[in-house]
């Protein structure tokens, strides 16, 4: 008999029927209980719960692997930094960025560990401008540049964070798109009509999102946004709702 | 991750790095849209790093916790969602749109390891995969998919046992996949 017959005919027998709907977590929770009680006395069972467990645990795989944005990155680093134990932060920017923080307070925490992320931090309050209660590096020639962009919504407030070649896009209190619409980024170029990028964003509840403006910023003379149908536009439909001019 | 209950946070970014991939792909699987898979990752994990003393190693690797716990978020997300509006549409396709990656040897290797997992389920026979999947990417118990198909309950337990034999069997030996 092969270990293909012996397994399947496991299958066949009546004891453990429930253990492939248990390790995929799909019993109702009666069952589930009377089941858990099951494997206490139950051997057969719970060396069949543990083998299909082994495949269960591998099943998130079969999803299509993606890349992890790198916003999202930067957004679990930001809450975590700001002691990540004031409850489940938003999409967005988030409203306290770590780079903002008092040094002693979160940063205490990260001394021992991080003492290079510690000292750009206490460096940012000493030299950085201030947006929205944060320090920022305008012009200051350091590590990141920050442009202000130009929003038509009158409530709502954009950045665009230049680092090393690359860009991130934050926006707060900025409303929905329309129905149906994303907001889509663009890279305009001196002389040349906006480019489309793969960057779509839709904002949080209380309208933040931080996006990662794909492709290297350099030469690039504005970034626009602009809201287009769902899927994005190969050109702008509308007038931009987001105009920061980097150069 | 030992180190991440006594707050470490270069600990923790390290299994971020390690599980953010397939967490958020999870959690796009099962969401379908990608600004809900984000929120259900950084909130898992910062739950995770708020909890990190609750992981117990004798109960699994770190991977199977931090996928359960996005697993589970996901779906909740996704029920509240659907409870909330309908009428929303998915954002099918965004995923196609993210940039690619240059792909590392651990990337190169969880892709791997993804066509393999894919493989096997998709060579399930259709009702199997079809049990499996509705179970585990759309949180949906045995009684809830028995009225979905009008099968009878009995018949959907044992669609996923048997699916799930196979496809450890597959994954044991892709060789001997069994139709």
């Amino acid at each position: 008999m092969s270990a293909h017959e012996r397994d399947l005919g496991r299958v066949q027998s009546d004891c453990g029927r429930d253990a492939g709907a248990y390790v995929l977590d799909a019993l109702e929770p009666e069952e589930a209980a009377s089941f858990h009680r099951h494997l206490d006395a139950c051997a057969i069972c719970r060396d069949e719960v543990q083998r299909l467990r082994e495949v269960v645990e591998r099943l998130p795989l079969a999803a299509p692997q993606l890349a992890v944005p790198r916003s999202l990155r930067r957004r679990v680093m930001r809450g975590l930094r700001d002691g990540g134990a004031q409850g489940a932060v938003g999409h967005g920017a988030g409203r306290r960025p770590w780079r903002g923080a008092v040094p002693g307070g979160p940063f205490a925490r990260l001394a021992g560990a991080t003492p290079a992320v510690a000292l750009l931090g206490v460096a940012l309050l000493a030299a950085g401008a201030t947006y929205a209660g944060v320090k920022l590096t305008e012009g200051s020639g350091s590590h990141e540049r920050v442009v202000r962009a130009r929003v038509t919504s009158p409530a709502a407030s954009a950045v665009v964070r230049v680092h090393a070649g690359r860009a991130e896009l934050v926006v707060r209190d900025m409303p929905a798109p329309p129905v149906g619409k994303v907001y889509e980024v663009w890279l305009a170029r001196a002389g040349r009509a906006p480019a489309a990028t793969s960057a779509l964003f839709d904002v949080a509840a209380d309208g933040s999102a931080a996006v990662d403006v794909p492709g290297d910023i350099r030469g690039v003379s504005e970034v626009l946004v602009t809201p287009e149908r769902r899927g994005g536009s190969a050109r702008p439909t509308h007038a931009p709702v987001i105009t920061a001019r980097l150069a | 991750m030992a180190l991440v209950p006594e707050g470490h946070a270069r600990a923790f970014e390290v299994v971020f790095d390690r599980h953010a991939g397939p967490a958020f792909s999870l959690a796009y699987r099962v969401c379908g849209r990608r600004t809900m898979a984000e929120e259900v990752v950084q909130e898992a994990f910062l739950s995770l790093w708020r909890s990190g003393a609750r992981y117990d190693p004798a109960r699994g690797s770190v991977r199977a916790w931090v996928l359960g716990v996005v697993r589970n978020r996901a779906i909740d997300a996704l029920r509240r969602h659907v409870a909330r509006d309908a009428q929303d549409v998915a954002d099918e396709g965004f995923a196609d749109r993210l940039p690619s990656p240059e792909l590392t040897e651990v990337q190169a290797a969880r892709r791997e390891e993804s066509r393999v997992v894919r493989a096997a389920l998709d060579g399930l026979p259709p009702e199997q995969r079809q049990v499996i999947e509705l179970a585990y990417f759309g949180g949906f118990t045995h009684t809830e998919i028995a009225d979905m198909l009008d099968v009878p309950v009995g018949t959907i337990k044992g669609r996923m046992r048997l699916g799930l034999t196979k496809m450890r069997l597959a994954l044991k030996d892709p060789a001997e996949m069994i139709a």
